[in-house]
């Protein structure tokens, strides 16, 4: 089954009715962009298996371009077009897999396009030929406080390069909110962290329900990424008898004569470590 | 530069010569047919990088290498082999990062044209929590933590003799000369883990109107971590955490794609196994096990019993089964769908731990009837036998009429704990004391439904204003409130009214009402009712009535071909203005800017800036064995957070064969804490200024020389300090006031990392 995917669009505005050139005449005045493509996946076989068109693949006919080489109006350049049109080309192939749910995405309807952040040309990513080095600098180019974020003193290894943004998101468009790949919050979480799936014997019920209600995922000033430190976190919904409604304030610090392990270290998960939910059958209060 | 000098939207660029979208490729008219000699491959190695560092930091903070290896030595930090044979058909990439370090990545694709694609991932991920650390443990077996018995022995016997001479004499000050000198002479240890993660992936007909994935991934966890491990109120003991974990998924997918749609199906399996399931560790404070009513508070003046042994069931091994179906059409009329149905089993069947290891413990059944609850045939199950089904569907719906776009969506997300309720006749509080307090487990449930629309209206050809309402709606089971329902308006605008110049912003307003409060909720998990404990007028934030409002707005100009600026700002505050307790407000604004500079191919230079404004306000009330009613019993925590981000990149590539890479990063984050008390309230509220104060500055400078074409040394520096000045981490000890911790060190750093590269490509 492995037909050609029909791959016969092209900029219309430029190619009104002109014909295919071959791709050799393309080479002929564009000569530095045709060796560099021959070394990338539009150059390779591979896209020969899919078209015989070339070039004009993508850029369409360029007989009318050739005629008149210095009308701008006839020169085949994909970066005039409209963002939709843009895509319209790319999405002839890559309609599929991560670009599935590309139709109704977020960033479709938002207005970006496919070369917002692909280049075919001129691509400097080890993989999925972005505009920059890595996925992460090609999101931070609009998600400027994420970017900050991740700079804080917890995050998860992303700065570091050790996983991407796309790990999590599908920047193509999904079904779920965020532009995340799991069918929920949690759903993802669990892809790495899958010792807290359970479930569990005593379950700690806003853990079930979302991950972040407790922690923010880009980066946080408190341990663990959460949203706010310790024991405050908690207390935001435990203020019960004795202890967990007991204020914990600078007069209770490791340093003073008044120190409690409500407040150093771990703070309340000093003793209730199996916050995520415990098997233990003494452990109705998640401490062990 | 590392970071940030991309455009923001390069839609909006002026048309750029160095991109030319227009440019052109060696024509293939047809698909090759095999050529003669289309079976030898040939190889290049593009690039080779191989260098040397070295290495100095002046403490031993973890945090230096917290995901990293940047230690002293040969280096071989990348290279590329790239191979193909002579017709073309057959590619394969090779790539590696960092090799044979403990954060290496290593990458491999081969790729025969039109028929398939073997993809392999293997990335190795340290995670550092802390070095030096010490404790008076030694690790005797997989899951086991033991003191010397003679050790336990003496400090139990201290004990029994200052409690029978004065029982208020056991404070910190006689504990902590107690433990002392064992302390002295503890073994040190350093907490981190790593993941090796491999991902083997198989694609057919890719591109293709038929393809078929298989997907294999494999990942284990080694080392430790940090782990609270409580004997008591008085006695929290820390130790590491073993973590030997295999997690394995694999998953079968297949896709169709025609000219009006589309549709993927597939199954998922994904298996988690923990290798160390049970930890043990020896109380420092006891050789033998004793229990009291009052054990759980011991050491201290009113008991000095306790087990000798502490007993926590680490993760459960568990395993989730999941099917999926993604569909997409075009329709008649314009119209477009996408629709997804997923089905997610989730199961855990771990054998159930006894109550406890403390022999002197007597358990009582719910008729009154003794029984030992170390035995694990006294409890009511052997396993847990939880199982989960999560059903997602979701469905959207789109069409253009002239200006104006029209799109529905709906999202329905359904988590069904269907684990049994099991009933245990009373608890072991900190392996201490029998409590006879029957509890029964709760399977929390809910379902979550998401319906809207979005209107918008393409107002000219470069700009867009959408319109949009959605509604959420939860219903759960067991907790406070049943059900929840918001509605979520949304104005976004997009605009480029010209090649240099872009907008976009968005407004939310979300309002979210509630049912009833249920402040009995907490009694789904006791079997006879229990007194309340919780303020009644307290709401849990997550299901408390709410309004929010948040916006984002981003706006990049091109002013010159040369120059960029960009300027943004967002913002969320949410407010529970009917919750008298728990989250009050929550308000985050960031606003940020960024200039870069790029007059030509041998320049480029950007600098980057971002504040982020955080405060949340809670109100609480301290209470004796009930529920306070006292107005002076409440306090507040007014927490503020100021972080300032910094980001400066700089290459000037100069004398034709060199190249110059400056980069500079600065996070800045400044907190405070304050709890203001009502009028009269004793003792006032004591405020920190230390609501996690961090400072991370990293400095690199790189400079490059071509020898030829093809070959590139390089030195480098990089210079980081790092400074934390945090309230939860201030003053710690490896024992202080009902703590024995580990202590280990992930402070503050200065760190300084001298290198030399060679690269060449051959």
């Amino acid at each position: 089954p492995q037909a050609p995917a029909a791959p016969t669009a092209a900029p219309a505005a430029a190619a009104g009715a002109a014909t295919f050139v071959g791709s050799d005449v393309c080479a002929s005045c564009h000569d530095q962009a045709a060796e560099h493509l021959a070394k990338t996946p539009h150059g390779k076989a591979a896209f020969a298996h899919l078209s015989t068109n070339g070039c004009e693949t993508c850029h369409g006919p360029g007989s009318a371009h050739v005629a008149n080489p210095d009308d701008k109006a006839l020169q085949p350049r994909i970066d005039r077009l409209t963002p939709p049109e843009q895509s319209k080309i790319c999405v002839t192939c890559h309609s599929g897999s991560e670009q599935f749910f590309w139709r109704g995405s977020r960033h479709e309807t938002r207005g970006l396009s496919c070369i917002t952040c692909h280049s075919v040309h001129s691509f400097k990513s080890e993989r999925a030929q972005l505009k920059t080095a890595t996925a992460m600098e090609q999101c931070f180019t609009c998600h400027k406080d994420t970017r900050a974020e991740t700079w804080k003193n917890s995050h998860h290894p992303i700065r570091e390069g050790k996983i991407s943004c796309a790990d999590c998101h599908n920047p193509h468009g999904t079904q779920t909110a965020k532009m995340i790949r799991g069918a929920s919050v949690n759903e993802q979480c669990y892809t790495c962290h899958t010792e807290k799936r359970g479930p569990f014997l005593w379950e700690h019920a806003p853990v079930r329900e979302s991950c972040l209600n407790c922690h923010t995922p880009h980066g946080s000033n408190h341990l663990k990424l959460q949203k706010t430190s310790v024991p405050y976190l908690c207390q935001q919904c435990h203020s019960n008898t004795r202890h967990p409604g007991t204020l914990y304030d600078g007069s209770t610090l490791a340093d003073q004569a008044r120190a409690s392990n409500r407040i150093f270290n771990r703070a309340c998960l000093d003793c209730h470590s199996a916050i995520h939910g415990s098997n233990h059958p003494s452990s109705p209060y998640l401490a062990h | 530069p590392a970071s940030g000098q991309a455009p923001a939207d390069p839609n909006a660029a002026p048309a750029a010569p160095a991109a030319p979208e227009a440019a052109a490729m060696p024509a293939k008219k047809e698909a090759p047919a095999p050529a003669a000699g289309g079976q030898s491959f040939s190889f290049r190695l593009d690039p080779l990088v191989i260098g040397v560092l070295d290495t100095h930091v002046d403490t031993r903070s973890a945090k230096f290498e917290e995901y990293r290896d940047v230690s002293s030595g040969f280096v071989l930090p990348y290279f590329h082999l790239a191979g193909e044979s002579a017709d073309g058909n057959r590619t394969l990439d090779l790539n590696a990062h960092d090799v044979r370090r403990t954060d290496a990545r290593y990458t491999l694709d081969y790729a025969v044209a039109g028929k398939y694609e073997l993809y392999f991932d293997y990335n190795k991920i340290p995670h550092r929590f802390g070095n030096d650390g010490h404790m008076l443990w030694t690790r005797t077996g997989d899951g086991t933590l033991e003191i010397a018995d003679p050790t336990q022995a003496q400090i139990q016997g201290a004990l029994a003799a200052q409690f029978a001479k004065n029982p208020a004499g056991i404070n910190f000050s006689f504990l902590n000369g107690l433990l002392a000198p064992y302390l002295a002479t503890a073994r040190a240890i350093n907490l981190g883990l790593e993941r090796d993660r491999s991902d083997t992936r198989l694609d057919l007909g890719k591109m293709g109107p038929l393809a078929l994935s298989i997907e294999y991934t494999h990942e284990n966890r080694r080392g430790n971590r940090p782990f609270g491990a409580s004997f008591g109120f008085s006695n929290a003991t820390e130790v590491p955490e073993p973590i030997d974990y295999n997690t394995d998924g694999a998953q079968l997918a297949g896709e169709w794609r025609g000219p009006r749609g589309g549709l993927q199906v597939g199954y998922r399996y994904s298996k988690f196994a923990n290798n160390i399931s049970t930890l043990i560790w020896d109380n420092p404070f006891r050789a033998t096990d004793s229990t009291d009513p009052n054990a759980y508070t011991a050491p201290g003046a009113g008991s000095i019993n306790g087990a000798s042994r502490g007993f926590a069931d680490l993760a459960a091994s568990n395993r989730a089964n999941m099917a999926f179906a993604n569909g997409q059409a075009k329709l008649p009329g314009g119209w477009w769908v996408n629709g997804s149905a997923l089905y997610d089993q989730m199961k855990q069947s771990d054998p159930l731990l006894p109550y406890t290891l403390n022999t002197a413990i007597v358990g009582i059944a719910g008729n009154g009837a003794k029984f030992d609850p170390t035995n694990p045939a006294n409890l009511p199950a052997r396993s847990f036998d939880g199982k989960v089904g999560i059903t997602s569907l979701t469905g959207n719906a789109g069409n253009r009429f002239g200006a104006f776009d029209l799109t529905f969506r709906y999202r329905y997300y359904d988590y069904n704990d269907k684990s049994p309720r099991l009933e245990f006749p009373g608890y072991v509080r900190f392996q201490s004391v029998w409590e006879n307090i029957a509890r029964i487990s709760v399977p929390y449930s809910y379902s979550r439904q998401n319906a809207g629309a979005e209107l918008g209206w393409q107002v000219h050809p470069t700009t867009r204003l959408a319109l949009a309402l959605d509604n959420e709606s939860w219903n759960r089971e067991f907790r406070e409130v049943k059900k929840t329902d918001e509605n979520v308006w949304k104005l976004s605008a997009d605009t480029r009214p010209n090649q240099r110049f872009t907008v976009r912003g968005s407004y939310e307003h979300g309002d979210r009402t509630i049912g009833a409060y249920n402040t009995a909720a907490q009694g789904a998990s006791f079997v006879e009712p229990e007194a309340i404990t919780n303020l009644p007028d307290l709401r849990k934030f997550d299901e408390a009535a709410r309004t929010y409002n948040s916006w984002k707005l981003q706006a990049q100009v091109f002013a010159t071909d040369e120059i960029n600026l960009s300027l943004g700002t967002t913002g969320r505050k949410d407010d529970y203005t009917k919750s008298l307790f728990g989250l009050k407000s929550d308000d985050v604004k960031a606003y940020n800017a960024e200039i870069s500079y790029t007059p030509g191919a041998n320049r480029d230079f950007f600098l980057f800036g971002e504040r982020m404004d955080r405060r949340s306000l809670q109100n609480a009330r301290q209470s004796g064995a009930t529920p306070s009613t006292n107005p002076l019993d409440n306090w507040a925590a007014d927490l503020k957070e100021i972080t300032d981000t910094w980001g400066l990149g700089w290459t000037e590539k100069f004398a034709k064969a060199w190249t110059l890479d400056l980069t500079g990063n600065l996070s800045r984050s400044d907190g405070q804490a304050r709890f203001p008390r009502p009028l009269g309230a004793n003792p006032p509220g004591v405020g920190f200024d230390n609501y996690e104060d961090i400072k991370l500055l990293a400095l690199l400078g790189k400079l490059d020389y071509a020898v030829t074409p093809a070959t590139t040394v390089g030195l480098f520096y990089r210079y980081e300090k790092y400074t934390i000045d945090s309230f939860i981490l201030q003053g710690l000890q490896n024992y202080l006031p009902g703590a024995l911790l580990l202590n280990a060190n992930n402070g503050n750093y200065k760190g300084s990392i001298y290198g030399l590269t060679m690269k060449h490509v051959f």
